[in-house]
């Protein structure tokens, strides 16, 4: 299967790595991964900060890149969530609600797409005896409802997902909301990271709420490790092999590890 | 129905300078300019998890009512009821000194008098004068039309006793019609409650229908006793109402 | 109670800065509502439950006129009486007035939000009237000259200590005093009013309409004691608090309960038709009813905020929200805090007295996971965020930016270029400087760039 890849504002500046850690996956599975180089922002913040018409001038740019595209793939789930469940809403009053239904039905974020689509459940067993704590972004749990997809991969692939209370709430990223306002936003990170249980690595499919609990990670001094869910898959699949792997970028993972983490990368 | 909401009604008593016409006027312009969406009917419950024999909807109620803290007594089917209450009450404690009884319960579900013992206690009552230990004073209701016993008014009773109008198996709670007194359903820190026989309904919808009909000025639903947990989030009993809520299945 | 909503960036800073107690009061009661909640919903089909719900509201409040009048003629049947209200001077007049005829000293509340609303108390003791709020947690904040904090548990954000502390002061009870101890003390106290009152004032759950019926939930059992022993009882109801018929009412009242605290309904329920005439009814000898608009009919005419009036103040919003969690309700401002107080406050109130409730959310969606009667919460927070931006209401370069991105989103090359320097520059020390990233930076170390962007990578092949 053909698939375009959507690699979102933050994959491309912060995750690079994990981005092209969904590419090694996809091809991995059998697709032909290709990359429409006019791609920009899919209008997320616009849409969220109320400003409609400069969020549907982003939509019509989004949705005719993809276009002609047999399946989009991102690396976030609430980018995803962004084309497939806010632009047939946002469409409607532009008349495009046809053309935005249609790429929804061809979009997917990640996990979302191994699963449904390609049905895929078993990756490899390369996160074996790994402790992880799954953070699932809220669009991607609430409007994706992919409430058992990543853990499910992740399992799969030999990792152990330990029950965190908070697993389910918002870290408080929300976009604009995390500058408008910072303390409840601040607030909201602490709640999920002061009922962190002890694990090897926080995984995300959302390079957003990454940045927002990394960042305030670090200005605690917790020194927890933040993995993105597509370098997480990747290494269900090619384990640890490589010496390049630990040299790899800050996008996979973020933060440092301090000794709380059970096992470092090699 | 439809039309006679934005009638005028110059004589209506509590309209402050045309408040209803006003208010009704903007709610007619707004329900005008939205289409008018139909009523879903009736809420299907969820069926019992083996619905080729669903539990009776009394077994269901006392496990409802009973997980809510509420407690069920069953009286012996060899006693009279009066003998029956008169026993339970006298076991529930020496702070037990005094009764108030709706006025709608019955003389047979009634404990009885103070100087009237039950009967199979040996006593045939009715001469020995003033209060035993354990013989309950009775309060009467406030209005009741035939005053049974005056010793105290409901709010110094220990016990009240009320009739139910019927109980719900669903949601574990007793209907208690104001036909009753009010005073007694709640002021006494022990509520003991008859249930007729027959009268547990499955579901709250089959029982708030049957009521429709004869519905009295007031209604309480009691499931189980008072609970308030507004103190440092831990549950306390007895607030307000009765501390403890005790159920009596008529069989 | 006063509108103080423009504070929360300032009031809500304070809240999680200076009284930690709040935040760790407050994080504690909610999540345990609501994992009851969830529980409970898991009981049943909330699913279907909750369209249900949904339905039987939008039925009632596009049937709203109709409905009303039905009401009006039941309760006069029954013989209890009928006023209207449209704002809260209005609904403060009735009740003053119906106080004064009945020389009214003493008067006995039940909890009401809409009381609060309508700034009921302050109106009432400044005539002479003894008021006694007899919920046990509206009692304590009474005691401390405070507002309700939750819609259904007005003290949670006070801890087992401040009470014991109030308590010990006010009511002289032992400063170890455990909740029991506590309770018994309020109850005493509250035991008196009940019998003494010469009123008692509550708010309405429900309101049916085909048989005139107040429905009033509760746990304490106060609410009983309020609509059954004074010789008058009157309830506000907002005119929204209608239902269409009895069947629908025990749906409701078991879903609310659910929604609310867990319970398979709530531990007293009382169901007001009028007042007693039955020989052997204690009850009280008059019962008024008083519609309250205080702009209701505003939010019922909105294109969108319409659907937040389906709300049955059962705070699972509340309690699911992580936002309200960090806080409580006071930061708010308002009578109605959380999620639904950010949608309904810029209907009752106009948007731009409730600026900026509709920008304190995330937007996560748990409030409508969470919600009875499935109101759109985050559409509804956006459609307002969209109105607040075409009115001018929000800082102008914020508008810039965003038009700005759309601009350079729509040209590949430049928006290319602008996010690679926008990256670079945000992590550097001169990001601490910029409007908002430096709020970002307050909190929360600067994000860190990859070294090769996703594009370079791919230029360079993927292996």
């Amino acid at each position: 299967m053909k698939v375009a890849l959507f690699v979102t504002c933050l994959a491309d500046h912060y995750f690079a790595e994990a981005a092209a850690d969904a590419v090694r996956l996809l091809r991995h599975l059998g697709c032909e991964v290709t990359f429409p180089d006019a791609q920009t922002c899919c209008g997320q913040p616009a849409y969220n900060a109320g400003m409609s018409r400069e969020a549907v001038r982003m939509a019509d740019h989004t949705m005719e890149v993809f276009a002609d595209c047999e399946a989009v793939v991102l690396p976030s789930g609430s980018c995803a969530t962004m084309v497939k469940k806010f632009y047939p809403r946002l469409m409607e009053e532009a008349d495009r609600a046809v053309q935005a239904a249609a790429l929804a039905d061809r979009t997917f974020e990640l996990a979302e797409f191994i699963m449904r689509r390609l049905g895929v459940t078993r990756l490899g067993d390369g996160l074996a005896g790994r402790r992880v704590a799954l953070h699932q972004g809220c669009h991607a749990l609430r409007e994706l409802r992919l409430e058992t997809e990543p853990a499910v991969l992740l399992e799969g692939a030999g990792a152990e997902v330990v029950p965190w209370e908070a697993a389910e709430e918002c870290c408080g990223f929300g976009g604009l909301f995390s500058v408008k306002m910072t303390d409840v936003s601040a607030a909201l990170a602490d709640r999920k990271l002061d009922s962190l249980p002890r694990v090897d690595w926080v995984v995300s499919g959302d390079g957003g709420c990454i940045l927002q609990l990394d960042g305030r990670g670090r200005a605690r001094g917790d020194g927890v490790e933040f993995v993105h869910l597509a370098t997480a898959l990747w290494r269900g699949v090619d384990g640890w092999a490589g010496e390049a792997m630990a040299e790899r970028d800050s996008g996979g993972r973020h933060g440092r590890s301090n000794g709380q983490a059970g096992r470092r990368l090699e | 129905m439809s039309g006679s909401a934005t009638r005028d009604r110059p004589e209506s008593r509590g309209d402050l300078g045309g408040a209803r016409a006003r208010i009704l006027a903007r709610v007619t312009r707004a329900t005008a300019t939205r289409g008018k969406l139909p009523h879903p009917g009736r809420l299907e419950t969820p069926p019992a998890p083996d619905p080729a024999t669903p539990p009776a909807p009394t077994t269901t109620f006392v496990k409802r009512f009973t997980s809510q803290c509420g407690e069920v007594a069953t009286p012996d089917p060899d006693r009279s009821p009066r003998d029956w209450l008169t026993s339970f009450i006298n076991g529930l404690g020496d702070e037990v000194n005094a009764i108030a009884i709706g006025a709608d319960v019955p003389a047979r579900l009634q404990p009885h008098p103070p100087d009237m013992p039950p009967a199979d206690a040996g006593t045939a009552g009715g001469e020995s004068p003033g209060q035993s230990r354990h013989a309950p004073a009775v309060a009467g209701p406030r209005n009741s039309p035939q005053p049974l016993h005056h010793a105290v008014p409901p709010e110094h009773a220990g016990v009240g006793i009320s009739l139910a109008w019927g109980a719900v198996a669903e949601t574990g709670s007793l209907i208690l019609p104001s036909t009753g007194t009010r005073a007694v359903q709640l002021l006494p820190p022990v509520h003991i409650i008859w249930v007729p026989a027959g009268r547990v309904f499955a579901r709250l919808e089959d029982a708030l229908l049957e009521l429709r009909a004869e519905l009295p000025a007031g209604v309480g639903l009691h499931s189980g006793p008072s609970k308030s947990a507004d103190i440092g989030q831990t549950v306390v009993t007895g607030v307000h109402g009765p501390g403890r809520c005790i159920a009596v299945l008529e069989s | 109670m006063s509108v103080r909503i423009s504070e929360y960036a300032t009031r809500s800073r304070e809240a999680i800065r200076d009284r930690p107690e709040v935040r760790t009061a407050v994080t504690g009661a909610t999540v345990a509502f609501d994992e009851k909640r969830r529980r409970a919903y898991g009981e049943v089909d909330a699913d279907s439950w909750r369209r249900w719900a949904e339905g039987v509201k939008n039925h009632l409040l596009t049937h709203l006129d109709d409905y009303l009048a039905e009401a009006e003629a039941q309760l006069e049947a029954n013989g209890a009486d009928v006023h209207w209200a449209r704002d809260a001077d209005e609904a403060r007049q009735i009740v003053l007035a119906l106080a004064a005829r009945h020389s009214a000293r003493s008067v006995v509340k039940g909890k009401s939000m809409l009381t609060e609303e309508v700034e009921l108390n302050p109106a009432l003791e400044r005539a002479g009237i003894e008021v006694y709020e007899t919920d046990l947690g509206e009692y304590i904040l009474q005691l401390l000259d405070e507002p309700p904090s939750h819609i259904v548990g007005p003290a949670i954000h006070k801890t087992l200590e401040q009470v014991q502390h109030l308590f010990a002061d006010r009511l002289e009870t032992d400063p170890g005093g455990d909740p029991d101890e506590l309770a018994r003390a309020a109850r005493d106290v509250l035991r008196d009013a009940f019998i003494n009152a010469d009123m008692g004032i509550t708010g309405g759950n429900f309101l049916v309409a085909e048989t005139g019926t107040v429905a009033l939930i509760e746990n304490e059992g106060n609410i009983r004691l309020t609509t059954s022993l004074p010789r008058v009882h009157v309830a506000l109801v907002g005119i929204e608090k209608l239902l269409p018929r009895m069947s629908d009412l025990a749906g409701f009242l078991q879903l609310t309960a659910r929604a609310a605290t867990g319970q398979p309904i709530g531990c007293f329920v009382s169901l007001v038709q009028g007042p007693a005439s039955a020989p052997g009814d204690d009850g009280p000898e008059e019962v008024h009813v008083v519609l309250v608009d205080n702009g209701r009919t505003d939010v019922l005419l909105h294109e969108h905020a319409w659907e937040a009036l389906r709300c049955v103040r059962c705070g699972a919003c509340l309690n699911t929200c992580p936002v309200y969690r960090q806080t409580g309700g006071h930061a708010y401002g308002w009578v109605y805090s959380g999620p639904i107080g950010s949608v309904l406050d810029p209907g009752l109130l106009g948007l731009h007295e409730a600026m900026p409730l509709p920008f304190a959310s995330s937007l996560c969606g748990a409030c409508f996971d969470a919600c009875p009667v499935r109101i759109p919460i985050p559409e509804l927070l956006l459609s307002w965020r969209e109105e607040a931006q075409q009115k001018g209401l929000t800082p102008w370069k914020e508008r810039a930016a965003l038009a700005g991105l759309a601009t350079a989103a729509t040209r590949p090359p430049l928006y290319r270029a602008a996010a690679r320097i926008g990256t670079r520059l945000g992590a550097t020390r001169a990001a601490r400087k910029l409007p908002m990233l430096s709020d970002w930076s307050n909190d929360r170390d600067l994000p860190r760039p990859s070294p090769h962007t996703f594009r370079q990578l791919w230029r360079q092949g993927i292996k």
